[in-house]
């Protein structure tokens, strides 16, 4: 038959499919077998890869830092240490050998072969004691007590080695045993202490010779890296995991990359251009951040338990809700922890995104928890107050119902307790009102302490020119480049309708006509007293001074004289003060009605109609200078000089008609202009823009990116930081391409940030999250720290940072002055604050703050109170009390000083003592008088540092010594110079010629002076100068 | 024509069964009506020869004579099988290898996903969610299905075709099937799987999935088209229409199971109770297509409105 | 009319130098003798000299006296009132105290410091002299001749800032700086008028114009320079030249304005 007749299940033969599919099975076994040891495990190559570099980076540095080490031991102080320490040794070598052979020869072999039987004795008494402890029987107790005295009777001989090593037999029993033991034991103790008091300099002498070498090796000791030589010759591949328990976090990064906690500092160059090996560029964080404690992903972000691929391991695969933080916003990783915080320490970038967010007024419009701290603890306050109240009228109640109670209850007892109930009541209701008290001060100070971002809109009448309004609502950028104000998309309707509400809300007041002051002295002025510190003039390329506040270059076009006199003499002064409670601003009739006098300021800020707190001050955080009025004018006179000649402005006054008022009142309030600008009508505004705090952490599903998603997502954009980015790089981005009605436009208007601030805010966005780990790992300090935190909010609301240096490292506004880079000019910087806290008496800078002039003669406070040789000038900011108290305390806290200071007291000064420092002074060779201010007009105009009388309120006399020890040490390049004294012995002495009555004077010279300063006098001054010194 | 998201439609791992689906069904559909075929014309042979049937008694054909009329289950059958088992083992491992869990974010109450799909073999009840009422979709139905399911063999009153692929022995039970699995499982899940994007939005293969799309659709209530207002208004005309409809598909189904004097044969074998329950089993499953084209082509909602269920 | 003037008072002035030329330059090797000291330290065979002057045009200043009267020591120190150093015009119409340099163009080695110090001396209130060069990394001996005290702070935008203080007759100083950098600086906070400049340079050609305003750097490879004059007052200018083997240039500045 046939083959294909052949039946086909019976014949045919499945060996070739079979075959081929076996080997198939065998082949996907294969790749299941590598994808499970390597596919999977990415890390595995890394860490060879890692293991290989290492080991040869280290090889190859090695040498080089065994040479330098060379080199110092060849070096003649280590050489000489060397010797010194071997010749203290060999002088107490005899001794210390002495010592050894006797406790190694005699003693201790001699205690050990004496052991063995006392043990055994000991140990045969002790459980016969037991049984004695034990026994019922009075006679068995006794029996045993006979055999416990034969036991120690008992006479053993023991063999004991001698110091020649042969044994003699000793016959000894217990009691002698045991005192032999004693003995030896007490003379081992005794020799070896011998020894080492002999040791003790040659000891000594060699750890200088250690130190010596440690303090001349830059990086690391020979002997650190032989030790990681090692541990890269035993390394073994595995999982590298930080495991922190109580969060339960795991963080694998360091299975690639492994440089990052490495003792040496590694590069990517030197780790053959792999970037994942090198170590943490930053030590300094890690010290405050143990990985061990806090992992890495809490930072950093990224997938910490993924090892699968370096994508799905930086959480940049889909559906990671924290994806590792990109380069320019890696310190949003800071933010979910330091939440209370406006500066963090080692972030200069999220600093400068709050910084942003809270000047260029973002959170006028965006809620973010703690950044309107003042307007909240305000609430706070009042809520606290009402509650407080109501209390104290419950207990008052509840004291009178148990004072009846008392008066009719038959039982005196019972009578008394409820009288006492009743006094207890009493006190504490005492206690409440303190309380309220505090509370109503701080409510007070708080009005005060709440500032606006912008200009108040309520003085433009007086202020402004007509004309100038829309011109600047068409695009403030392009009138003054940089400025605050953002760009609205308005059309030309709204912008009439805009500008004609603002102005006709305007308040009207009168002004002093103001005669011209010279704009010449004006610059002059403008240029030396501090205005720079904030505001910056010039355009384009000579652009100069702070960016804390507007630049000036134009404001001539838009100001009128009269009014920028009055701004410029106290920005602070009102036209009207403005009633909260009425919620309107209190006019001269509501004073005369009250029959009051028209006066609003800090000592009279009670509304005359309700007794309410007034507004007094404009909500601005310029401070006033204490100008005359006739330099103000000037000035002024130089501001309105600061125009474009050829600029134009087209007619206004369409300002007038009040048609436009309602839609212009409806567009005010539809764009939130009332959350920077005081305007009247709308104080009360509330905020029209999401909240922020969480933003970071909104599903991305929840962040509009409307006809942009797919492109979004094709871009690789379709992220949270692509989101900031681009709404802050264009606020109407996401209305591309949409139909809209124009109000329902986003609203958002563009600041026109520069790309480094787009990084800064959205790095400062991106940390704004619900945050992964528990609140518990937060930065909540309640020691000083805390003080330190609150002291930045208030640092950074006045810009202190544009005049003086307030932590190590920062510049100032001054420095970048061109003017200030003259040698003469560097000593007219405002001072450095750096250390102020341990510098000057709190007590005292409470007072300055409050009143930096330092004087009560109001024609005398235009001056600096401390250094009035600086044209700068420390301003009056009008601090409330609660502000001072930040500010003393941060101060304090900044140079951990305790608090409050009590000074430490200097004994007086003997009159020999007194002459002494006064020759000294007066001497050629320490010419103080001739840089110190002394009071003498003529003398001061070259004077370079304060006056002397005001050491004693004003300093601390530790630091006023340290500082003539060495104040380039404290603030280097001071015009005070360094190395007045010299050390002599464990005292410092002038360095200079001394006059002849110091000869045998045998205490500290520079504590001498601080004790004749802090006990300097008027009279005293006056007698120097009459002895010819500093004039 | 939007290629990527095809792609990213049909490289979920959670679809890629339905993928194979698309292929795998028809494909063994082909198949096993393959051999029925082969076997019918072999029963034609057998019933035309009664000699051949005396010695033949394997269904395989074309049948030779002299060929076993039995073969072992080792090595004939065991061997085929496990060739299959091999193949299939290789297929698993290699997709395991390929393609790992889809896992996607912690849930977020707050956010549910959009569209929000459950799984594939469940996409069917998923899909039914759009033409009737949560509590008949998710309910009646799926039970009615279990039950169906669990009726067939006492209502099945054909005797032949055990152990043997067959055709026209079992033409009705066969159509009924394939439409049941195929014409409405199978192409539901396949819809819910791939036509149905955000917002449970028809979008044909190949169309960007787009949250912002918006239609303008207006479903209309059978009542209120003919202007019927009020509750028991509603009820009673629902009744009255459903009532149209089950005599109507009653009288269908009756002729379709009695067209041919086979069908009529095992019709005869039936009793009343058993034909009443397929009857009404039958009708049942063809409610599923009526109602998906009111829906989908005259946009009908509801046909019958009760205050308890709406069909 | 005014710029016709000053030309011509330039074109004289040069004439002048120009005849009277071999006499000055004996004088004016002692003049800038510590200031060019180290150029000596260079010996290439090949070496190259350039000299030149810095002529001055415009109005000739009158230097603002001093007023010492607030300290009786430095007053008595002079019989005369002294005057600022700040800018002094000689009489041959050339400026005095130019600190001139290579700017660039120099191979790039390490050149050898000197170990000898340059002084500057503080001589009845005021640094002698005005304007010196030094090395980075040679020293300054800084003495303090007057019977008074006084503090020697330099102000350089690169190197280190120090700021000390050197008691009457004190023992000399000897200080140096690391880095490149022209000029520094150098004030005493106690006498607000005492002024010096030292300019750091990595390389020993440099020197400072003295009496008659001339310079001559010695040593110099062969090669293209750019040459650069530094006043205090009046600013920086530079010029390109070329020296070959053995060769001697001339390279001259106008200053002021």
């Amino acid at each position: 038959m046939t083959d294909q007749e052949k039946d086909p299940v019976v014949h045919s033969s499945l060996s070739k499919p079979l075959f081929i599919s076996s080997a198939l099975l065998l082949l996907s076994l294969g790749w299941a077998l590598y994808d499970e040891v390597y596919g999977t495990r990415p890390w595995k190559g890394y860490e060879a890869r890692f293991a290989k570099v290492y080991s040869r980076f280290l090889k190859d540095t090695l040498p080089q830092e065994a040479a330098s080490e060379q080199k110092i031991k060849a070096s003649a102080e280590y050489k000489d240490l060397d010797r010194r320490a071997q010749a203290a040794e060999d002088a107490v070598k005899s001794q210390v050998a002495e010592i050894d052979r006797k406790v190694n020869l005699e003693l201790v072999p001699r205690s050990l072969a004496l052991n063995e039987p006392f043990q055994e004795v000991r140990g045969h008494v002790g459980a016969l004691t037991y049984q004695i402890e034990i026994s019922k029987s009075e006679s068995g107790k006794e029996s045993m007590r006979k055999e416990i005295e034969e036991l120690k009777k008992e006479v053993h001989t023991v063999k004991l080695p001698t110091a020649d090593g042969s044994t003699e037999k000793l016959p000894m029993d217990f009691a002698t045993m045991d005192k032999a033991l004693q003995d030896w034991k007490a003379e081992k103790a005794k020799l070896l202490q011998q020894r080492v008091d002999l040791m003790k300099p040659a000891t000594e002498l060699r750890a200088k010779q250690m130190k010596y070498l440690t303090d001349r090796i830059s990086d690391v000791s020979e002997a650190t890296l032989e030790g990681l030589r090692n541990k890269m010759a035993t390394f073994e591949a595995g999982i590298r995991q930080i495991h922190v328990k109580d969060v339960d976090l795991v963080d694998r990064c360091e299975s690639c990359h492994m440089g990052v906690q490495e003792p040496v500092t590694l590069t990517k160059a030197a780790m053959g251009g792999e970037e994942a090996f090198i170590s943490h560029p930053d030590r300094e964080l890690l010290k405050v951040h143990d990985p061990e404690k806090f992992g890495c992903t809490p930072c950093h972000g990224g997938n910490g338990v993924a090892l699968t691929s370096v994508e799905k391991a930086h959480g940049y695969n889909e559906h990671w809700l924290w994806p590792l933080h990109a380069k320019e916003n890696l310190e949003a990783g800071c933010q979910q922890c330091h939440t209370q915080e406006i500066v963090t320490e080692m972030a200069p970038t999220l600093d400068a995104g709050r910084e942003i967010f809270r000047l260029r007024g973002c959170m006028a419009c965006h809620r973010y928890e703690g950044f309107d701290r003042d307007p909240d603890e305000l609430s706070g306050v009042n809520q606290d107050i009402r509650q407080k109240t109501q209390e104290r009228a419950e207990m008052m109640r509840e004291a009178g119902f148990s004072a009846d109670k008392g008066d009719r209850t038959r039982n005196n007892d019972e009578a008394q307790k409820l009288y006492q109930h009743a006094n207890d009541l009493k006190v504490r209701a005492s206690l409440i009102d303190a309380k309220i008290e505090q509370d109503d001060d701080r409510a007070r100070s708080l009005v005060r302490e709440i500032k606006k971002v912008g200009p108040s809109l309520k003085e433009v009448r007086m202020k402004m020119h007509k004309e100038w309004l829309p011109e600047w609502l068409k695009d403030p950028h392009k009138w003054r480049p940089g400025t605050k104000m953002p760009t609205f998309r308005l059309d030309e309707g709204e912008i009439k309708a805009i500008a004609a509400f603002i102005w006709q809300s305007g308040v009207t007041g009168d002004l002093p006509h103001q005669p011209a002051g010279d704009p010449e002295k004006g610059k002059e002025a403008f240029e030396t007293r501090g205005c720079m510190a904030c505001h910056s003039m010039g355009e384009g390329g000579e652009k100069q001074g702070g960016t804390f506040a507007a630049n000036l270059s134009r404001v001539g076009e838009k100001d009128n004289y009269d009014y920028l006199v009055r701004w410029v003499h106290n920005p602070r002064q009102r036209t009207l003060p403005y009633c909260p409670f009425e919620k309107k601003d209190v006019t001269a009739e509501d004073y005369q009605r009250a029959g009051l006098p028209f006066v609003f300021d800090t000592e009279h800020s009670k509304c005359p109609n309700d007794g309410h707190e007034l507004l007094v001050m404009q909500m601005t955080p310029m401070p006033s200078l204490r100008l005359t009025e006739a330099e103000a004018r000037d000035i002024a006179s130089y501001l309105e000089t600061r125009k474009h000649p050829d600029a134009t402005y087209a007619n206004a006054d369409y300002l007038d008609d009040p048609s436009l008022k309602t839609h212009g009142q409806f567009l005010v309030r539809f764009y939130g202009c009332a959350g920077c600008h005081e305007i009247s009508g709308l104080e009360e505004e509330q905020r029209i823009g999401t909240e922020l705090t969480k933003e970071g952490s909104k599903p991305i599903e929840r962040l509009d990116f409307a006809l942009k998603g797919h492109q979004a997502e094709h871009d690789g954009w379709y992220t949270h930081k692509g989101f900031f980015e681009h709404k802050l790089e264009n606020p109407a981005v996401y209305d591309q391409g949409k139909e809209k009605a124009k109000l329902d436009r986003l609203k958002m208007p563009n600041f026109n940030l520069s790309k480094p601030e787009i990084d800064q805010l959205a790095t400062f966005l991106l940390g704004s999250v619900e945050p992964s780990i528990p609140s518990r790992y937060f930065y909540a300090p309640a020691d000083q720290r805390r003080d330190i935190i609150e002291g930045w909010w208030v640092v950074r609301k006045y810009n202190c940072m544009g005049c003086h240096q307030v932590h190590v490292g920062q510049t100032t506004v001054f420095m970048t002055l061109p003017r200030y880079q003259d040698p003469d000019w560097k000593d007219q910087r405002p001072p450095t604050l750096i250390g102020e806290g341990a510098r000057v008496n709190p007590q005292w800078l409470m007072g300055f703050l409050n009143n930096p002039s330092l004087t009560e003669k109001p024609d005398e406070m235009d001056r600096d109170g401390v250094r009035r040789y600086l044209h700068a000038r420390m301003p009056t900011f009008y601090f409330s009390d609660g502000e001072i108290q930040k500010i003393v305390r941060f101060f304090a806290a900044m140079s951990s000083q305790a608090s409050p200071y009590i000074a430490d007291r200097l004994d007086p000064l003997s009159d020999q003592e007194r002459t002494m420092a006064r020759q000294l002074f007066s001497s050629e060779g320490a010419p103080c008088l001739k840089c110190h201010a002394t009071g003498d007009p003529k003398h001061d105009s070259h004077a370079t540092a304060p006056n002397f009388l005001l050491a004693k309120e004003r300093l601390k006399p530790g630091w006023a010594r340290r500082w003539m020890l060495d104040p380039a040490m404290m603030s280097p390049g001071t015009a005070m110079p360094s190395g007045l004294f010299r050390p002599e012995g464990d005292k410092m002495v002038f360095a200079g010629p001394t006059p002849a009555s110091f000869n045998g004077y045998t205490k500290d010279h520079a504590q001498l002076l601080v004790r004749y300063m802090f006990q300097f006098t008027p009279e005293e001054l006056t007698r120097l100068r009459a002895s010819g010194a500093g004039n | 024509m939007d290629f990527h998201q095809l792609w990213t439609i049909f490289s979920t791992p959670d679809n890629v069964p339905i993928v194979l689906l698309l292929f795998v069904v028809p494909f063994y559909t082909w198949y096993g009506m393959r051999q029925a075929f082969a076997n019918d014309r072999l029963i034609g042979q057998l019933e035309a020869d009664p000699a051949l049937a005396k010695t033949h008694h394997r269904k395989v054909e074309p049948w030779k004579p002299g060929w076993a009329k039995e073969v072992h289950v080792w090595p004939y059958l065991l061997r085929i099988e496990f060739l299959a088992a091999i193949i299939v083992t290789v297929i698993l491992m290699v997709w395991s290898i390929t393609l790992n869990a889809p896992l996607e974010e912690p849930a977020n109450p707050t956010l549910t996903m959009n569209p929000a799909k459950a799984p594939w073999y469940f996409l069917g009840l998923q899909e039914m969610l759009v033409y009737f009422d949560p509590w008949m979709a998710g309910v009646v139905f799926p039970s009615l299905i279990i039950i169906g399911l669990m009726v067939i063999p006492y209502i099945d009153a054909n005797p032949l075709g055990n152990g043997y692929y067959t055709y026209k022995q079992r033409k009705f039970s066969i159509l009924t099937f394939l439409f049941g699995f195929i014409a409405l499982w199978v192409s539901m899940i396949v819809i819910g799987t791939i036509i149905r994007g955000p917002g449970w939005m028809w979008f044909w293969p190949g169309v960007t999935w787009d949250h912002n799309r918006l239609i303008f659709e207006v479903n209309r209530d059978l009542p209120d088209l003919f202007g019927i207002k009020g509750m028991v208004g509603k009820l009673i005309f629902g009744a009255i229409v459903m009532g149209i409809y089950f005599v109507g598909a009653w009288i269908g189904m009756h002729k379709l199971i009695t067209r041919t004097a086979f069908n009529k044969k095992i019709y005869t074998r039936m009793s009343l109770l058993q034909y009443s329950i397929m009857q009404v089993f039958l009708i049942l499953m063809l409610l599923l297509p009526v109602k998906m084209l009111l829906r989908l082509v005259f946009r009908i909602k509801y046909v019958w409105i009760t205050p308890w269920f709406n069909i | 009319m005014t710029k016709l003037l000053i030309t011509c008072g330039a074109a004289a002035a040069l004439l002048l130098v120009s005849c009277g030329g071999s006499k000055e330059e004996a004088k004016k090797e002692e003049t800038a003798a510590p200031a060019a000291a180290p150029a000596a330290a260079v010996d290439d065979a090949n070496a190259a000299t350039v000299t030149g002057k810095v002529s001055f045009t415009g109005a000739k200043p009158t230097p603002r006296t001093i007023d010492m009267s607030a300290n009786p020591v430095c007053a008595r120190a002079h019989t005369t009132a002294q005057r600022s150093e700040e800018a002094i015009v000689n009489d041959n119409g050339t400026l005095r105290y130019t600190f001139v340099w290579i700017k660039s163009g120099l191979p790039d080695k390490q050149w050898p410091v000197p170990a000898t110090n340059v002084s500057l001396e503080q001589d009845g209130c005021m640094y002698k002299p005005h304007v010196i060069g030094v090395m980075a990394g040679q020293g300054i001996e800084i003495k303090n001749d007057d019977a008074t005290n006084h503090n020697i702070h330099p102000l350089p935008k690169i190197n280190q800032e120090w700021n000390e203080s050197q008691p009457p007759k004190g023992d000399a100083k000897i200080k140096s700086f690391a880095r490149e950098e022209v000029l520094i600086p150098v004030k005493c906070n106690v006498h607000p008028w005492m002024r010096a400049y030292i300019g750091v340079v990595s390389h020993p050609f440099f020197a400072v114009t003295g009496e008659d305003g001339t310079f001559t750097i010695k040593g110099l490879p062969p090669g293209t320079y750019t040459l650069e004059a530094v006043h205090e007052k009046y600013g920086t200018k530079d010029v390109q030249i070329t020296v070959g083997a053995k060769e001697s240039k001339t390279a001259d500045f106008t200053m002021g304005g």
